[in-house]
């Protein structure tokens, strides 16, 4: 592994921590909301990393203006593929927070260990 | 021994995704793959046959419009399946108290969040507006009106803001996104070309380029309108839940 690489790459080494941070709130919290929370952190880890993708050193914004060209223009793809990303990102949010409250309704608890012990009896 | 094992996993994962980034090309470099394609292409043609400066949303509603119109269903069903999972408030199942419950805020906020408002929406409508000669576009407008309802809602409470946006002026606009999508690629599909083609045959020219943007405008306009009004009606339907919860615990 080139070690100089990776320093070079420091926006994709952080998303792999990001990532990390959001893998263990996702499996080591019983907590469900932090579980979502983790969820999350793991969703901008990969948006960070994809945005970081179409860097450009230098770049300008990819919005045609009279003295900027083509050729010093950022990527625009993978912007506009998180656009889409982070738009689904909030829907499935929205819809396991939905998930939650009729949990904690339920259960009383958020907990998920305590709500799989109840589930069974 | 559990945590002792978690970590050794989430090392493991951690080497895996450094070994892959590792082997990456630098970021920077104009010659790695994901500029040499497609993108030159994009940026140098992008305004001719995309009809949007922004190169951005050139690409969102027309190279890549299919993908588009299935983010905008995506949103949609999101307010579906929350709405399955939970109550809508409807006429004549009123949770009486907590529909007329109201939330005690200190008078400096009410009146910054007065002030304020009217800002965020003007800010929101130039934001949906602009989006193809500059930054913005339809869902990060959306995003903000529904941002500045939810505000509102946080400081003046849920029923002051049904009130003033009550469920028969929501519900219509909740489809805007979806059916204002389908109904301008319908319309090349209607006049014989392809689904999702801004440009119509039989116009020519200069008209041509206002059709299309006026199109394009109109789809911005449905996402913004329609996307905010989702999240608002995502929320407004989850305080409700929650305080009616909340009022059963203490009954």
């Amino acid at each position: 592994m080139n070690f100089s690489r990776i320093l070079h790459n420091v926006n994709y080494l952080f998303s792999v921590l990001l990532f990390l941070m959001g893998l263990y709130a996702v499996t080591v919290k019983p907590n469900l909301i932090k579980k979502l929370i983790g969820l999350n952190i793991m969703e901008t880890s990969v948006f960070l990393f994809i945005v970081s993708i179409g860097m450009v050193e230098g770049g300008q914004a990819p919005i045609v203006t009279e003295g900027v060209k083509t050729s010093r223009m950022v990527n625009p793809i993978p912007q506009a593929l998180i656009l889409t990303g982070i738009v689904v990102a909030v829907s499935t949010t929205a819809v396991a927070l939905a998930l939650c409250i009729k949990l904690h309704e339920a259960y009383g608890s958020l907990n998920a260990d305590e709500i799989i012990e109840r589930f069974g009896s | 021994m559990r945590r002792l094992l978690i970590t050794g996993a989430l090392a493991l994962v951690g080497l895996v995704l450094l070994y892959g980034v590792g082997k990456m090309p630098p970021m920077n470099t104009r010659l790695a793959p994901d500029k040499t394609h497609v993108v030159p292409r994009y940026l140098e043609k992008g305004e001719e046959e995309a009809g949007a400066k922004n190169i951005i949303t050139g690409i969102i509603l027309n190279y890549r419009g299919y993908d588009t119109s299935g983010e905008v269903t995506v949103i949609f069903s999101a307010l579906c399946a929350v709405i399955a999972i939970l109550d809508r408030e409807k006429k004549g199942r009123s949770r009486s108290g907590v529909d007329a419950s109201a939330i005690q805020t200190s008078v400096i906020v009410k009146t910054v969040v007065r002030f304020s408002l009217p800002v965020v929406v003007l800010f929101a409508v130039y934001v949906i507006l602009h989006g193809e000669p500059s930054p913005g576009g339809g869902f990060q407008g959306g995003a903000v009106i529904g941002a500045s309802v939810i505000l509102f809602t946080l400081v003046f409470g849920l029923p002051v803001s049904t009130r003033r946006m009550p469920p028969g002026s929501r519900i219509p606009l909740e489809s805007v996104n979806v059916l204002g999508f389908l109904a301008m690629g319908f319309l090349g599909v209607a006049l014989g070309v392809e689904f999702l083609t801004y440009l119509l045959p039989g116009i020519h020219g200069a008209l041509a380029d206002t059709v299309r943007s006026l199109m394009l405008t109109v789809i911005e306009i449905g996402i913004g309108v329609g996307g905010g009004v989702i999240f608002v009606s995502i929320v407004f339907t989850m305080i409700r839940e929650d305080q009616y919860e909340l009022q059963q615990d203490t009954a």
